[in-house]
């Protein structure tokens, strides 16, 4: 081996050691998304990663990828993905018609509701009411509001802080089931709230 | 009284400093953790929500995961400083702006609505590269 060849080797090493990179992973979902490379350097590339279980040394012109191996991904990575937070999840209730009081067939989505929150520290909890379209639009809007604000009062009640919620309404701004104006809708006239 | 009351009303108005948007908050931490807003140093607890501009700092033990309002999440390795350099969103039409900057350290992301709503509207930066989100779970790694 020449010495070049041992310089060279010595410089890849380094190099591997302190550039740094981009691992791209497939999807939860099993899908799989890409990265661009957009500048390295300061420079402008148009590189896009798109290889799944990849890895991309970067600030480099010319980005290649290689694959993770079979070795796969080392401990401190593994534990890094261990310790993304859980994915936000959602729940709908349904109301009567005009009604701001939650139907008793959501009760148990409710109580659904208050063991996923119970169960994620440092929630933050987005209650979002919704109309169907019989009525007045501004109507519309306080129902909805007072729909989030109802589930809102039931989950404060339920012993949950206050100022880890927040209520809006959206009025018939976001139909479920879009329909003509004046159409009464049990789907639409609901509220989601969402856990993170 | 009606324009000295339009007039206070205009006064309170300009005198409200715009509220702090929330952006994000802690889900966990575990060892040296910190949340660095401006010259203050906050331990970074579950549920501290977080700006933007936040430096999300840990020392050799230190970890933190955190979950975005548009429900993007990230897990910060040890020895790293990541900064929350924009974050602008539109709940309501579900579209945003993100910029992150990794100074060192180790990242892990799953992007939320802000990457889907436009091509790189959400970005990862280090200190040599600036990088488009386009799908969803990546690591960027910057070693000291």
């Amino acid at each position: 081996m020449s010495r070049q060849g041992i310089a060279l080797g010595a410089a890849f090493l380094l190099g591997g050691c302190t550039h740094s990179s981009l691992l791209l992973l497939p999807d939860e979902d099993g899908g799989q998304g890409s990265v661009a490379v957009l500048e390295a350097k300061g420079k402008p590339t148009e590189a896009v990663v798109a290889d799944p279980n990849s890895r991309t040394a970067l600030g480099r012109r010319n980005a290649a990828s290689r694959p993770l191996g079979a070795k796969g991904l080392n401990p401190r990575q593994a534990g890094l993905l261990g310790d993304l937070p859980p994915p936000a999840r959602s729940f709908t209730l349904y109301f009567d018609q005009g009604e701001v009081e939650l139907l008793p067939q959501s009760l148990g989505e409710v109580a659904a509701l208050r063991a996923e929150i119970a169960k994620r520290p440092g929630a933050d909890v987005e209650v979002t009411g919704h109309t169907d379209t019989v009525g007045d639009g501004d109507d519309n809007d306080a129902l909805s509001l007072k729909r989030a604000e109802e589930v809102l009062a039931l989950l404060v009640a339920a012993g949950f802080d206050a100022s880890l919620m927040t209520a809006t309404g959206r009025g018939e701004r976001e139909l479920r089931e879009p329909t003509a104006d004046a159409v009464a809708n049990a789907v639409n006239r609901r509220v989601e709230v969402i856990v993170r | 009284m009606i324009k000295q009351s339009i007039l206070f009303g205009i006064l309170s108005v300009l005198l409200v400093p715009p509220a702090a948007a929330q952006v994000a908050r802690v889900k966990q931490s575990v060892g040296a953790a910190a949340i660095e807003r401006g010259t203050k140093r906050l331990p970074a607890s579950p549920g501290l929500q977080l700006n933007t501009g936040d430096r999300l700092v840990t020392g050799k033990n230190g970890r933190i995961s955190v979950t975005f309002v548009d429900n993007t999440r990230f897990a910060i390795g040890p020895d790293s400083n990541v900064a929350i350099s924009q974050f602008d969103y539109d709940r309501t039409r579900q579209r945003g702006v993100f910029v992150t900057q990794v100074n060192r350290g180790s990242l892990a992301v799953v992007s939320g609505k802000i990457a889907k709503s436009g091509r790189d509207a959400m970005k990862v930066r280090t200190p040599n590269s600036l990088l488009g989100v386009r799908g969803t779970r990546f690591i960027v790694e910057v070693p000291k």
